[in-house]
């Protein structure tokens, strides 16, 4: 639901007037400059036009999805090639472990100490998985190209090593750039990384619309319509991200004989959406394993079925809209234990009016939370699977039985759009949508509060001058 | 020439109100600016009496510059010398050097403090206009101003001191004095008054200048975040706090009710929410309309079940007198928050006292930064050295002691339990009485204190208690505290500030209690910081004298439960430098709580800061009209019926009392709002960020709903037949208290994030 937003904050000449504030978000925005320049320095070794090619085969497997998270380097594998994700991938493996590891359970629970080790943990983690992954990927590389011109110009031990090299030392220079933006700039450098790297695409998507309009591909009215629905789009998705259950919870009163004013204080706001874009992320990572293994171990099993798992595909949609439900309720399980919650507010007096503590708050929280993360999941894939069918349509051929029917069907009423796809690129995938519109309105918030504090700080100050004239 | 130069332009710099960097410096600077200031009080000495007068007119007359600091330190210590007889050290000049510029002196305890501070505050009057002189208690402040006051006069600065019985009249004239002694209780107690008053002429302070701390580290480190608060309106007790005080008392632990790990928070059970409401006969005691009967019912069993008689408080002359941690004594005016205090009364049967809605409240660290300049002294500011610069910006600089200290720190001894320290501690008083050697015994409580006594009457050992219960015989006991064979049991009360001369009062056989070593100090328990136990050693070789303390504490102990030490030395030998270690991580860790809660009150301050000049625009301008300016027609009708005079007059007195609503209003919100704000966590967002966001809204909401609140109440006016506005609210404004934040029911933030601390101390203690 939205709430009232200050119009005294949200300016953003606010920004610029503000010193300190200014300059965190001219560090931020250099940094994020240092990465995207990075992006376009090359590993060495390769031969990129036999790559480009490569990944336009390969749109729909895991790596035209990790090429989301690197911002594009994957494809022109430059040495920020693997991006920040090896980094993401260790920050869930660590994030699980804490549920099974003791010693990590342990750390987890004990306040900003234990957060630090586990981030250093983390850290290290990264940097093990993207020597790993960037020797898998050498490998990859040596092994790819099949009939076309060879994408590595000299394959061997040495180039293998050097891209290893080369890709680590790239990802861990990320990250120390996303913690540095965390720390002196503004907002979650690592969120941010992300973020930009996805928004440096759209330049070019703006101009090949406009080109697409000046060759008459598109008229005006299909971008305008166009443009219509992705507004409303990104707006139900900030809709939806921002909207919670705020359940109320009474705390005894400290201030004896005193109206309540304006409301209840205090509630637990459980978010429609609480595992946010991660979801997603697993789900899309699990089901383009098969496609993937495909391109790997080329053979006739594993070609049928990465055929029917391809993007667009009845079955690949099945499994998708599966393991994001599923997923959207496993990570909420993970990050929420109803009952931990529950005994936390009776412990300091606190309780949601009308049920007792413990047990039946419990109870009631979960209920009220299964059914905002069934609300939850549903948006998910809706968001996630829309763009895919205005990409590529609805396949429904593949589907046994009334498939090749419902094929001929559709196609005699003249809906065969439903099936083909309006050949309209969509701009933000559902991933990147949920992404970018999360990490600006976290940002946002971050450069908020730090307006406030300025303009409060102001008057702090204010105060010890005019003393000191006193 | 260049130290000396640096230093005096950076004491001149702080003088004039500039902050000065954050450069060490060592102590050979400050040699030079010593040896022209002797040199300058040799001069002195020498001139006669008309003569002095002209240099000190002169002085006087000149506007604050460079080459005058030597010249007022010079003067101050030549005055001292006059008329007191007593001759400045060099180190104590040292120490004023530091103060004047802007420092923290730490200066050992018993190298005289008191009269060191003279020249520094003689300098920042004549650079700053003013200083306020803050001192532990309204004794100290007398005694100080009477006993300084005559250097004061004779350098033609007025000096005037504040104490809890005066008149608002008497406090005014005070305040107007250039040098007052005051304790901060008093006047952050009147900047609040202040802060209420409905006319000009009630107030009574002066512009605040500099400030001088006696003892820094206790105001502005221990008690830095106790509020001080002002309450009024006046409202009655729940007649329910005997109820539920007698119903607490049948609950038992873990079947009707529990207590979180560390002894800090209550809840009540299932079983017990069931007796509960069948003796309340409440129906569903979770009901929103039951919020009473609940708070009432988890305040008693708070009062009942964590606060102890004789350790967190005493009964005294009918009334329960808080003690304080630190000091060891009645914290005079402390209070729990309200329903908690009603319910610690309804517990020993007392009679209820009255308790008030918040109209103000600040906090001593925030009343602090009221001060344009600050500084102060302390015997033990080393280990808080971080955090005085942190937080205040304030360094902390080591005055070497003007004879070497020979006091012997012996190693703690550890046991298991309290019951072999306890047999330990009697073994080793009897076999040190019996040399004749006086002995010091800090404890941690009354209650301690007088445990300890029944076994010493038994043991036939004579000795005095100095505990809360019986401070009017501090001095006399104290007095005779360092006499052949004497043996005080005392609490913290021995602690801070206490001069134990060796051979009593007068001195009798102090060179046999010399050959026998001196003082001996035995601390029973370590303190969570270890400034307090560094407080209870320094009462032992002073001046150069020889002494000797140790420390016998036991797994038993308050601070090893309730730090989970004792549960993590369970199966292993315990290690006497563990304690120390400890004590180290606690009070690191307190640092960084009091940081993050400063985060959380600094929005608030600022708030309250703009509040407060809103009002005083009010309060000194009389002529803006929200009236006037927003609904003209009612002014004018109200106008011909009161007259414009008498309107102003009224509406004055009416936005002020608007004003106060608001804020005090305001002020409970944001206490609620502090209680739940960490669970935006749960919806991804960051409770700082969520609290400065809502309490930013709800402020501006504040603000803007004032003009409309005004005019309201306007047009509601009523006038009684005299033509006396009717509907005008009388509010008892007097009540003024302290509050404890340390054991506040319904976990406040602090509370929750100290649960850090138990685990961390744990960790290291079992070395994982």
């Amino acid at each position: 639901m939205p709430e009232e937003r200050s119009p005294l904050f949200s300016s953003i000449k606010n920004i610029f007037s503000i010193p300190d504030l200014r300059n965190r978000v001219l560090f931020m925005l250099g940094l994020l400059a240092v990465y995207r320049i990075g992006a376009y320095i090359p590993t060495p070794g390769i031969n990129h036009s036999a790559l480009e090619q490569l990944f336009q085969a390969q749109s729909g497997t895991i790596f035209g999805f990790l090429d989301i998270f690197s911002g594009g380097n994957l494809r022109r594998f430059s040495i920020f090639a693997l991006g920040i994700m090896p980094y993401i991938t260790a920050s869930i493996i660590l994030q699980l472990a804490t549920l099974v590891v003791p010693h990590l359970e342990k750390l987890s629970k004990e306040g900003e100490l234990g957060r630090r080790k586990i981030t250093q943990y983390t850290r290290y983690l990264t940097v093990v998985l993207t020597m790993f992954q960037g020797f898998m990927t050498a490998v990859a590389l040596e092994k790819s190209g099949g009939t076309g011109p060879q994408i590595v110009e000299a394959p061997g031990w040495y180039f293998r090593f050097m891209v290893m090299i080369t890709l680590t030392t790239g990802t861990a220079f990320i990250m120390w750039v996303g913690e540095q933006i965390t720390e002196r700039g503004i907002g979650n450098g690592i969120s941010l990384i992300i973020f930009a790297g996805i928004v440096a695409g759209l330049p070019r998507a703006i101009h090949d619309i406009i080109v697409n309009v000046q060759q008459r591909t598109w008229s005006l009215f299909t971008v305008i319509i166009l443009l219509v629905v992705m507004i409303l789009v990104v707006a139900a998705v900030v809709f939806v991200e921002r909207g919670q259950r705020k359940i109320p919870v009474q705390y005894a009163k400290r201030v004896v004989g005193r109206k309540v004013y304006g409301g209840q204080a205090t509630h637990l706001p459980l978010r429609v959406n609480s595992g946010g874009v991660i979801p997603v992320i697993f789900a899309a990572s699990i089901v383009s394993i098969p496609s993937t293994l495909g391109v790997v171990f080329p053979g006739t099993f594993m070609k049928s079925l990465a055929s029917q798992l391809a993007q667009g595909m009845p079955l690949y949609n099945l499994l998708y809209v599966t393991g994001i439900i599923f997923f959207a309720f496993f990570y909420v399980s993970i990050i929420f234990n109803p009952m931990e919650v529950a005994d936390n507010i009776r412990k300091y007096g606190g309780y949601i009016p009308g049920i007792r503590p413990g047990k039946r708050t419990a109870e009631f929280i979960d209920r009220i939370l299964s059914r905002l993360t069934a609300a939850g999941a549903i948006y998910l894939v809706l968001v996630c699977l829309l763009p895919e069918f205005l990409m590529t349509g609805f396949k429904v051929q593949p589907i046994p039985v009334i498939g090749p029917t419902l094929d001929d069907f559709l196609a005699s009423i003249g809906m065969s759009w439903v099936t083909t796809g309006l050949g309209v690129t969509f701009y933000f995938g559902g991933t990147s949508l949920l992404i970018v519109v999360g990490v600006a309105m976290d940002t946002v918030q971050q450069i908020e509060s730090q307006l406030i504090m300025r303009h409060y700080d102001g008057f702090l100050k204010k105060g010890r001058i005019r003393g000191r004239r006193g | 020439m260049t130290a000396f130069n640096e230093v005096s332009a950076r004491i001149v710099k702080f003088l004039l109100g500039l902050r000065p960097g954050s450069v060490r410096e060592s102590g050979r600077s400050y040699d030079f600016l010593l040896q022209q200031i002797n040199r300058r009080r040799a001069q002195l000495h020498e001139i006669d009496g008309t003569q002095l007068q002209a240099i000190i007119h002169e002085l006087r007359c000149q506007a604050w510059n460079d080459s005058l600091l030597v010249e007022v330190f010079a003067l101050a210590a030549d005055q001292t010398e006059r008329i007191l007889g007593l001759r400045l050290f060099d180190v104590q000049l040292l120490g004023a050097l530091v103060m004047s510029e802007g420092k923290v002196a730490e200066m050992q305890t018993g190298e005289g403090k008191t009269l060191a501070a003279v020249p520094a505050i003689c300098a920042l009057t004549l650079a700053s206009g003013g200083v306020h002189v803050l001192t532990a208690n309204d004794y100290l402040a007398q005694r100080d101003a009477t006993w300084m006051g005559d250097i004061y006069r004779s350098l033609h600065f007025s000096v005037g001191y504040v104490t809890q019985q005066m008149t608002a009249e008497e406090r005014r004239k005070a305040y107007a004095c250039d040098v007052v002694y005051a304790t901060p209780n008093e006047v952050g107690f009147d900047f609040l008054r202040d802060q209420l008053c409905l006319d000009p002429s009630e107030l009574v302070h002066q512009p605040f200048h500099s400030v001088l701390f006696d003892e820094i580290d206790s105001i502005l480190i221990d008690e830095a975040r106790i509020p001080l608060v002002i309450a009024g309106g006046d409202m009655t007790p729940p007649e329910m706090a005997h109820r539920c005080a007698t119903i607490a008392r049948r609950l038992r632990l873990n079947t009707d009710y529990g207590i979180d790990e560390y002894a800090r928070n209550v809840h009540l059970l299932d079983a017990g929410a069931a007796k509960v409401e069948t003796a309340l006969r409440c129906g569903n005691l979770y009901d929103l309309r039951n919020v009473q009967p609940l708070t009432a019912i988890l305040d008693a069993l708070h009062a009942e079940a964590l606060l102890r008689r004789d350790v967190d408080y005493i009964v005294k002359n009918n009334a329960i007198e808080l003690v304080d941690e630190f000091k060891g004594r009645i914290a005079e005016n402390r209070r729990w928050a309200a329903g908690l205090q009603t319910a610690v009364e309804a517990k020993e049967n007392l009679p209820l006292k009255k308790q008030g809605q918040i109209l103000g409240a600040i906090t001593l660290e925030n009343l602090t930064a009221l001060y344009p300049r600050i500084c102060g002294m302390t015997g033990t500011a080393a280990t808080q050295a971080e955090e005085f610069f942190k937080i205040y910006g304030l360094e902390v600089v080591a005055i070497p002691t003007n004879r070497p200290m020979i006091r012997v720190d012996e190693k703690d001894l550890l046991f298991r339990t309290k019951a072999d320290k306890e047999q330990a501690l009697v073994e080793e008083i009897t076999c040190v009485h019996a040399t004749g050697r006086p002995i010091l015994v800090g404890t941690a409580s009354v209650a301690e204190s007088e445990r300890l006594s029944a076994r010493l009457r038994q043991a036939g050992i004579p000795h005095h208690v100095l505990n809360a219960r019986n401070d009017e015989a501090e001095a006399q006991i104290i007095a005779q505290a360092g006499a052949l064979g004497a043996v005080t049991i005392s609490t913290n009360m021995a602690g801070r500030g206490t001069d134990i001369p060796l051979g009593g009062t007068p001195p009798r056989q102090r060179q046999t209690i010399l050959d026998l070593g001196g003082l001996y100090v035995i601390g029973t328990n370590r303190h969570e910081s270890r400034r307090i136990d560094h407080q209870l050693r320094g009462r032992s070789g002073r001046q150069g004298d020889p002494g000797s303390s140790r420390f016998f504490i036991s797994l038993e102990d308050d601070l090893m439960e309730r730090f989970g030490i004792r549960e993590a030395l369970r199966d292993r030998t315990p290690e006497v430098e563990a304690i120390e270690h400890v004590q180290r991580i606690i009070e690191g860790q307190n640092l960084e709580i009091r940081q993050t809660l400063r985060k959380y009150e600094q929005i608030i301050e600022a708030q309250r800061r703009i509040i407060h000049a809103k009002r005083r625009d009010v309060l000194t301008a009389a002529d803006r009209s929200v009236l006037a300016s927003h609904a003209p027609e009612l002014f004018q009708r109200l106008c011909l019926d009161l007259g414009g005079i008498r309107l102003a007059e009224l509406e004055r007195r009416l936005t002020l009392m608007k004003i106060d609503e608001a804020w005090s209003n305001y002020l409970a919100d944001v206490a609620e709002l502090r209680c739940g704000i960490h669970w935006v966590s749960l919806g991804g967002k960051n409770p700082l960020d969520e609290y400065l966001h809502q309490t930013a809204m709800s402020f501006e909401r504040l603000l803007n709903g004032l003009d409309e609140q005004i005019i309201d109440a306007f047009s509601h006016l009523q006038l009684d037949p005299h033509g006396e506005w009717a509907g005008l609210p009388g509010l008892d404004r007097g009540a003024t208290w302290t509050y404890v934040i340390n054991d506040q029911p319904f976990g406040d933030l602090g509370e929750r994030m100290a649960k850090a601390i138990v685990q961390l101390v744990s960790q290291t203690i079992t070395g994982q």
